[in-house]
């Protein structure tokens, strides 16, 4: 307690916290208590982190609890797809193309009379390996690259944003195909990898905007005012106010990711025949929809599921690390 | 002297020219003591407090000159990493908008342990003991349940509180407060302002308030330095300032408050605009504004003559200006 000159009507600092309070006019509008917060965990309060104040509040969201629970099963089966089905999806008969729905083989055959079911078991694997890795790569190389050019700013600025102005002029889908019709190899490898080398710079502009933004305000201000080191403010200032964006980018560029494995599959540049994926397979159904229209249904409506989890896990997240909304 | 700042220059490099923000600017604090730095905007004030806490944005701001003595060393020779150490442990800042200066993802109690952990290298258990210290210290009523709310719950004031604890976590010698209570309501301005002068006497920290409002400075400041143009026009204990201003711009911000017994008449305003710093106007920045300037206003630069021991004026002709 400091010394004994409190006003009258403020000496109310350090009462028990049971105690009642007394407002001046200025506090009064502002003592809203989080419900969480008088009945917390012992007088002292355990100190928290923005990372577990988000995921306290994400486990209680059913947005995320519902797409974490999606996600979490697409994992499950891209690793172990046996677990859920008995058949090969290399294993076709031709007499029983474009047959629906039967005994044994619940979504039916497609134009090969493969398995429809197993196909799309099979191809969460391709697709979920696709997605989930060159997100990874294109938010990480992206969002590290963008956020020292925005923080440092300078020349090395300059050059990086010429170089993304390079790869901005690179159209996709001729790239693909002059780049990866050279490899042999039938791995997602060169696939993930052609996406994360046309992807970063989109990425990458997005953090160093938000990291400009971010550095500006502020805060940033005070906090090197108050002795903070270049690190500190990057990770604890700048880094949990510019992420949100480059989250939600990143969740929506995972489908797009996803759907474009299916275009190099379909333009025969990414996978090939005998791998397995759902860009293969809506593409090889898309002739038949009049006569197999299960055949496309399937896949796509996995890949679609698939997608929105991610969007929506994504969304969960950048809401969770945004306290005012809590 | 705590802080003595000598003949500081201060220059922005922009597309348009180079800005003189900062041109010669010398004054001391000691402990204990409230410097009150007055000006208009653009006046140089807060870019002379930025040189001083080394926090200015470099580029386009470059300091080309003087010196900043804070408790017998020249913070202008110091390396980044020294002069980090320096910040908020031995001297800190106040910001004008505390909703703008706090970060809105952390705690309040995250960024007030912030400055042990960091400066202090303690765990963040007693980190978060010691802002609840602090946040008591500065009557923030119920800190133990508000030290971890995000600042956004809490009113203007209280913020301002949170950023006054900040500032006086490390019992600096020296705080800088940057217009701390331009952005709050008159009622809270009073309570915030009477705080921090109570906790300065406490600690005998040296204050530099920078401020452009008069009545903030009446009460709690021991000497003005009122700035125009990046330049100390005139220094001087705060009575004497009140009584009679020794520069024509000191008496154009005095004439200039409001008062009640003009009720009805038009309010007083300095003539003109400030000067735009890529074009100071040569002699006397202040010649085109001021009704006491002559020919010799036009072409010598006015130095900062002595009008007492303790006094000094920017203008040469301080006499006609004291006797009114």
């Amino acid at each position: 307690m400091p010394d004994g000159r409190h006003e009258p009507e403020q000496a109310i600092a350090g009462t028990s916290m049971g105690g009642t309070m007394d407002l001046g006019v200025d506090e009064a509008e502002t003592l809203e208590q989080r419900p969480d917060g008088a009945g917390g965990p012992g007088p002292e309060g355990k100190p928290r982190s923005l990372w577990s104040d988000a995921w306290r509040d994400l486990r209680r969201n059913p947005v995320f609890i519902i797409s974490a629970l999606v996600i979490l099963f697409l994992v499950f089966i891209s690793l172990w797809p046996s677990a859920i089905t008995s058949g090969s999806p290399l294993k076709c008969d031709l007499s029983k193309a474009q047959q629906g729905s039967q005994s044994g083989h619940p979504f039916g055959f497609d134009g090969q009379g493969c398995d429809v079911y197993t196909r799309t078991v099979y191809g969460a694997r391709t697709s979920v390996a696709v997605g989930v890795l060159a997100t990874l790569g294109v938010a990480v190389l992206g969002s590290v690259l963008g956020a020292l050019a925005g923080f440092f700013g300078g020349v090395g600025d300059s050059v990086l944003s010429r170089i993304t102005d390079v790869f901005f002029a690179i159209p996709v889908v001729l790239g693909g195909l002059v780049l990866l019709s050279v490899i042999t190899s039938n791995t997602v490898w060169p696939v993930i990898g052609f996406i994360v080398l046309l992807g970063w710079p989109q990425l990458s502009r997005i953090a160093r905007g938000s990291v400009i933004t971010a550095k500006q305000n502020d805060y940033v201000q005070a906090a090197r005012a108050l002795g903070a080191s270049n690190s500190r403010l990057v990770l604890r200032h700048i880094a949990p106010n510019a992420i949100a964006p480059v989250i939600v980018v990143a969740t929506i560029a995972l489908g797009t990711y996803i759907a474009l494995e299916a275009t190099l599959s379909y333009l025969g540049v990414g996978l090939k025949p005998p791998s397995v994926s759902w860009g293969i397979d809506i593409s090889a159904a898309s002739p038949y929809i009049r006569n197999a229209p299960h055949a496309l249904l399937w896949p796509s409506g996995a890949l679609a599921i698939t997608v929105l989890a991610f969007i929506m896990l994504g969304d969960a997240v950048r809401d969770a690390l945004d306290p005012k909304l809590r | 002297m705590l802080l003595e700042v000598r003949d500081l220059h201060v220059e922005f490099h922009t597309r348009d020219g180079v800005a003189r923000a900062v041109n010669g600017v010398s004054y001391g604090v000691d402990a204990g003591e409230t410097l009150a730095v007055l000006g208009e905007s653009g006046s140089g004030k807060s870019v002379t407090a930025q040189a001083v806490m080394g926090i200015l944005d470099v580029p386009p701001g470059r300091i080309t000159g003087g010196e900043v003595v804070f408790q017998g060393r020249d913070l202008l020779k110091l390396k980044e990493d020294e002069r980090r150490r320096v910040r908020g442990a031995e001297m800190a800042m106040i910001f004008q908008d505390a909703l703008s200066s706090l970060n809105p993802v952390l705690s309040v109690g995250d960024q007030l342990g912030e400055m042990f952990t960091v400066h202090r290298g303690m765990s963040r258990k007693d980190a978060r003991a010691k802002a609840i210290e602090l946040m008591d210290r500065v009557r923030i009523p119920a800190a133990r349940e508000r030290v971890r709310q995000y600042p956004h719950q809490f009113s203007g004031g209280m913020r301002q509180r949170i950023m006054i604890a900040m500032a006086l976590a490390l019992e600096p010698a020296l705080i800088i407060a940057d217009e701390p209570t331009t952005a709050l309501d008159v009622t809270v301005q009073a309570q915030v302002m009477e705080l921090l002068a109570e906790l300065q006497r406490e600690y005998r920290m040296g204050l530099i308030l920078i401020t452009h409002d008069l009545g903030v400075v009446a009460d709690v400041a021991d000497r003005i330095a009122v700035m125009y143009a990046g330049r100390i026009v005139e220094s001087a204990p705060v009575h004497d300032i009140y009584k009679a201003p020794a520069h024509p711009y000191t008496r154009g911000l005095l004439e200039s408050i409001p008062r009640l017994d003009q009720k009805g008449q038009e309010l007083y305003a300095i003539k003109g605009l400030p000067p735009n710093l890529m074009n100071i106007p040569p002699g006397c920045a202040f010649h085109p504004r001021c009704p006491l300037a002559r020919d010799v206003c036009r072409t010598d630069e006015p130095p900062l003559y002595e009008v007492s021991s303790t006094r000094g004026s920017a203008c040469h002709f301080w006499r006609e200006c004291l006797d009114g």
